[in-house]
């Protein structure tokens, strides 16, 4: 049997980390954490493990590039797939999340088998499925 | 006999009054006139002097994006509303319909146990209240899906309330510029207005700079060999 995936859920509002996080229940992730911002969530990432992690851009104290960036730099943590789950919708947005090294980019509103096509496609490129 | 017209000597008064009333309502409108030339100009002096001209230019085009946003708020709470209603119209149906063939089935068994295990009556039960749970739970996952407004509408909302706390801000500035000089000033602190990322497309249509679904983020991103 294979290690259940952990998730990390950066989102400042509360409706929408309940939202993935029973949506990633329902496809078959219930181990999940959450953080209302980068800051929150890089604590969290540096004090326990995680496989996976689902952020927001627009957030306060450290939004979800600054975020990127950080978990990027940190040769402990830059492994971690990184799917941007954010209102941002303009391209040059999208692209610079690509390029500084999102593994995926869905923009809200988002339906249920959006998110689980992306999570899933992670994992299997990532080999962790 | 007098030569005297008491009518036309009555007209003139009445023409004199008139014209002297019409002195009086010339003069206020002078005066009405000149002092909003005087105010408009003290208030464009002091805009100006504020380095507040340009600022007002991107409130008054600000103006009508933050009532495009609040017409977007309007549309989103009242879709999730209408999206919320309708699927648990639709769950209360199949919870209906489990309901009343549990109370079917519930009969057939008392009247006869054999029979109703026989005939495939328990099967068929269970397998139709499988697929209503089933809807029931799609359902609910809707319901759920429907609350993303409250993420959508919130940051739309933050944005509005920004613009208006800047407009504010300004205001006061200007008030405190313009009072006279014997007036008590309370001091108020200007913090630095920090933008914050675009958030919602509130109206996409026209603008090739934002995407508009989650096909066009994945066409972008592939074009981009991502």
């Amino acid at each position: 049997m294979s290690k259940e995936l952990r998730f990390l859920i950066v989102d400042d509002f509360s409706t929408m980390r309940r939202i993935v996080r029973n949506l990633l229940k329902e496809s078959g992730y219930a181990d999940a954490d959450e953080a209302e911002d980068g800051v929150v969530a890089l604590q969290k990432l540096r004090n326990s493990t995680f496989d996976f992690v689902v952020s927001d851009i627009n957030m306060p104290n450290m939004n979800g590039f600054q975020l990127l960036s950080e978990i990027k730099k940190d040769d402990k943590l830059k492994h971690l797939p990184v799917l941007m789950v954010t209102a941002e919708a303009r391209k040059e947005d999208i692209v610079m999340a690509a390029q500084q090294g999102a593994a995926g980019y869905i923009v809200k509103p988002f339906t249920k088998a959006t998110l689980e096509d992306k999570v899933n496609h992670i994992l299997t490129k990532m080999g962790l499925k | 006999m007098s030569t005297e017209n008491p009518t036309s000597t009555s007209d003139d008064a009445a023409h004199g009054a008139l014209n002297e009333l019409s002195d009086v309502r010339l003069a206020t409108a002078l005066e009405v006139h000149n002092q909003l030339g005087a105010l408009t100009r003290q208030l464009h002096d002091s805009l100006n002097g504020l380095g507040l001209a340009a600022k007002v230019k991107d409130w008054a085009g600000e103006l009508p994006d933050a009532k495009s946003r609040l017409s977007y708020i309007a549309r989103l709470t009242g879709e999730a509303a209408e999206k919320v209603l309708n699927q648990v119209d639709q769950a209360k149906a199949q919870h209906d319909f489990i309901a009343s063939e549990t109370q079917r089935i519930g009969a057939l068994i008392v009247k006869d146990p054999v029979a109703a295990v026989a005939k495939g009556h328990v099967m068929n039960f269970i397998h139709d209240v499988e697929g209503a749970s089933k809807k029931v739970d799609q359902h609910l996952t809707e319901i759920m899906m429907a609350q993303d407004f409250h993420d959508l509408t919130g940051q739309v909302i933050a944005k509005v309330v920004n613009l208006a706390a800047t407009i504010e801000e300004q205001l006061v500035l200007l008030l405190i510029k313009t009072a006279p000089p014997d007036a008590p000033v309370k001091q108020v602190s200007h913090e630095p207005y920090v933008p914050a990322l675009d958030g919602p497309v509130v109206d996409g249509s026209g603008n090739p700079d934002v995407v508009t679904d989650q096909s066009q983020v994945d066409d972008l991103l592939a074009s981009l060999g991502f």
